[in-house]
């Protein structure tokens, strides 16, 4: 438990994970309230490493679901292990027998069988999934759901159970109640709307794309090895390139990926030709490599002429 | 302070962003933990437990400074440091411009601004009484402004300035003196636009839902909805949709049970000696996949944004969907509509496919779609047509939807047309409709709420 917001902020420092004034508020309200919390924002801006953050700085194992289509409740929640209950009833036979021996009818000996279903349907074969683990913790932990907007409208229901109340009902078991309340972080990519009721739950974040001190201070922090006149001139660019009209921006994580390949190659500093090499590391589209390449070249002396003689080339 | 919060709520209501109950309450716990202290973290807290989309923080941050704001700074008195002797000479100054402004005057250098009672009667005067509409509220703000003499107010200052040289006062002295009287004008707006802001935000919040979107919108012509129900009627095509969502959803999940598959579970058994401990069921039913074609053309303008709003909600919702739009040509807006904002995304669609009189090309249309975009169309893809089959008597081509038939699993049109006006002129509706799978007109928000929820249910 953190005493403020500063001290949420140092903790997740120390976890390597630069933290803003808000997002050191939300993680301070989502342990003070015991609410789960909701971060948006465009892919690769440290979420999930948020997540892990969070976990490191209070000392808390991260239990991660990941989300995608399909994924249903005995994916998510728990599974009874049928391989093993039956294996345990094989080993059993005998001691099966004895107990069914004396029975005199059928029925006598289908209600012994049944005073002993407990057996079979106890914790022991209980297979939790993260849900269910997360819950029946011993110790508090950072449960980490991904990408929920991925998962199906009928599972983002299912999850307002475990949001507001913190417990889950198994059929066969009653109803689990969670042993300390688990800090619960969700992300979402924003690929679709979530429901009014899941936001309804949540304390909402919303991450954005670092500005640049901000930005650099990460590649500081995650690439030790990098040259400061270096990194700003990295970071630099890859600010300039969010701004343009790209099919897919860089993110932070590509932006280390980038920082760590410029030292790979051993570059003193950003000139075109190394630029050219290293690009695909930043973007992933044909037509947003073309683009920025455009971006970067000087301008033709007579644009007429200069895009006349451009079309000729590449025909060649 | 949680009766300012539950205020503050109720503005951001009215502005148009959805706070439930059970959150406010959030707020309040969250300012309670945070503490008043700092300004921005409280903002931070409430914003955090109170608004749940990046959309709506504009919303916020606006309304934000009107409620928890500290009203703009305090005027200073301008004569305090002044040395008795200048004191007299700015009195005496003051006291020559004859009056004039000498209010203002007297607000500007005394360091006590406006009373209440003098404020309320102002804006009174200056409509503010009317005003629900925050730009108002700076409109207002200047009209007071200037009925307070800030438009004379240079001159004046000018003169003064100039008197007060005149008598012998240091330059320096009076350098200071006009730095007070700028320091207070410019504080004496800032409280009034934070008082005006403020009073507009609260009326805002306290007038009645106007046009309450009831059954009257329901059954409203789609074309006849003016600018002044458009709102209106973005509100009710997001019920609409949340809606669906939700009916969408509890579908699939009843359709997840249904037939046992026998293969499946003998597959699945065989670790158990073939003794069937887990069922297997069929397959869930596929989920829809959508190819929507969206008419805008002049004579389906009135009710293209709409058509429009309603594809992005159907597109933000089934997970494989693309989308096109045509006038004179075909074109996809499927990357358009997978923008973050519907009222953007329509906005730019409009813009790339201006209408053009007597340029509808149906035939033309259906054409490129069959030659360019016919990748979007499988055996699990329901085919939907927005339009009204107004072709200006170009050829119909109905060989090209007689093949997406075909090729398609359904073929649904939603025409917002009556029927009885089908075939007149120069539609082309008679001939389309028999080759597709199911018509619906959609005449209002009633028949296509209807319509939308047949269709996700695969009927």
């Amino acid at each position: 438990m953190f005493d403020d917001i500063a001290a949420v902020r140092r903790g997740l420092g120390e976890a390597q994970y630069i933290a803003s004034e808000e997002i050191g508020t939300v993680v301070f309200l989502a342990e003070r309230l015991c609410k789960p919390i909701l971060a948006e924002g465009p892919a690769g801006v440290g979420k999930t490493e948020l997540a892990k953050a969070w976990a490191a700085a209070g000392e808390r194992p991260l239990i991660r679901l990941q989300c995608y289509e399909g994924l249903d409740e005995s994916k998510a929640l728990y599974e009874w292990e049928y391989a093993k209950q039956m294996l345990y009833t094989q080993l059993l036979r005998d001691t099966l027998a004895g107990t069914l021996a004396g029975a005199p009818t059928l029925a006598d000996a289908a209600r012994r069988l049944a005073e002993e279903e407990d057996v079979f349907f106890s914790e022991n074969f209980l297979l939790p999934r993260p849900l269910l683990a997360a819950l029946m913790a011993d110790v508090p932990v950072v449960l980490l759901i991904d990408e929920i907007d991925r998962a199906d409208v009928e599972f983002e229901a299912f999850l307002l159970e475990i949001l507001s109340d913190f417990q889950v009902s198994i059929p066969e078991l009653g109803t689990v109640q969670a042993r300390h309340h688990p800090m619960v972080l969700l992300t979402s990519n924003n690929t679709r709307e979530l429901s009014e009721a899941l936001k309804r739950r949540c304390l909402y974040l919303y991450v954005d794309y670092p500005d640049l001190e901000a930005e650099l201070e990460i590649v500081r922090l995650k690439v030790p090895g990098i040259r400061p006149e270096l990194a700003r001139q990295a970071v630099t660019f890859v600010q300039q390139l969010r701004q343009m009209d790209l099919r897919k921006v860089p993110s932070i994580s590509e932006t280390l990926d980038w920082a760590r390949a410029l030292i790979a190659l051993n570059a003193d500093t950003i000139e075109p030709g190394m630029l050219r090499n290293t690009l695909n590391v930043l973007l992933k589209y044909e037509a947003d490599l073309a683009k920025a390449l455009r971006m970067m070249a000087p301008p033709p002396r007579d644009p007429g002429r200069g895009r006349r003689e451009g079309y000729g080339r590449s025909n060649n | 302070m949680d009766d300012r919060i539950t205020e503050f709520v109720r503005g951001l209501r009215a502005a148009g962003v959805r706070v439930s109950v059970a959150e406010t309450s959030d707020a309040m716990r969250a300012t309670e933990a945070v503490g008043v202290g700092n300004r921005e973290r409280f903002q931070r807290a409430l914003r955090a437990s109170l608004v749940k989309a990046a959309g709506d923080f504009t919303a916020f941050d606006k309304l934000f400074p009107l409620y928890f704001g500290s009203g703009g700074k305090p005027l200073q008195n301008a004569l305090e440091d002044l040395d008795p002797d200048d004191q007299d000479l700015v009195r005496a100054a003051l006291a020559a411009l004859s009056g004039r402004l000498q209010q203002l005057l007297d607000w500007l250098t005394g360091g006590d601004g406006p009373t209440k009672e003098e404020l309320e009667e102002m804006a009174r005067r200056a409509g503010r009484d009317r005003a629900t509409n925050p730009g108002q509220a700076l409109w207002i703000t200047r009209r007071m402004l200037h009925e307070m003499g800030f438009g004379h107010l240079e001159d004046l200052l000018a003169e003064l300035r100039e008197r007060l040289a005149a008598a012998g006062m240091s330059q320096k002295a009076i350098g200071d003196l006009m730095g007070v009287i700028e320091a207070n004008r410019e504080a004496l707006a800032e409280q009034l636009a934070a008082q005006i802001g403020l009073d507009v935000a609260r009326q805002r919040a306290e007038r009645p839902r106007d046009l309450d979107a009831g059954g009257d919108l329901m059954h409203t012509p789609l074309e006849d909805l003016g600018p002044l129900e458009a709102e209106a009627l973005r509100r009710e095509v997001r019920r609409l949709v949340a809606l669906l969502r939700s009916r969408a959803a509890l579908r699939q999940k009843r359709a997840k049970a249904g037939r046992v598959d026998p293969r499946r579970t003998l597959r699945a058994n065989l670790r158990y000696g073939g003794v069937p401990m887990e069922i297997r069921h069929r397959r869930r039913r596929l989920k829809p996949r959508l190819a929507l074609i969206c008419d805008v053309s002049t004579s389906m303008r009135p009710v293209a944004e709409f058509m429009l709003r309603l594809i992005y909600e159907l597109q933000d919702q089934v997970a494989r969907a693309r989308s096109f739009a045509f006038n004179d040509d075909m074109q996809e807006i499927s990357p358009a509509m997978d923008g973050r904002n519907a009222a953007d995304a329509v906005a730019e669609v409009l813009y790339a496919i201006p209408p053009g009189y007597y340029a509808t090309d149906l035939g033309g249309s259906l054409e490129t779609f069959y030659h360019a975009y016919l990748d979007a169309v499988d055996s699990r893809t329901t085919v939907i047509v927005l339009g009204d089959g107004r072709n200006n008597h170009r050829d119909p081509r109905t060989d090209l939807v007689r093949g997406l038939r075909r090729r398609g699993k359904r073929l649904v049109w939603l025409n917002p047309e009556p029927p009885a006006q089908w075939g007149s002129g120069d539609s082309d509706m008679l001939s389309y409709a028999p080759l597709c799978d199911v018509v619906y007109p959609v005449r209002d928000l009633a028949q296509l709420s209807a319509a939308v929820d047949r269709l996700l249910a695969g009927g």
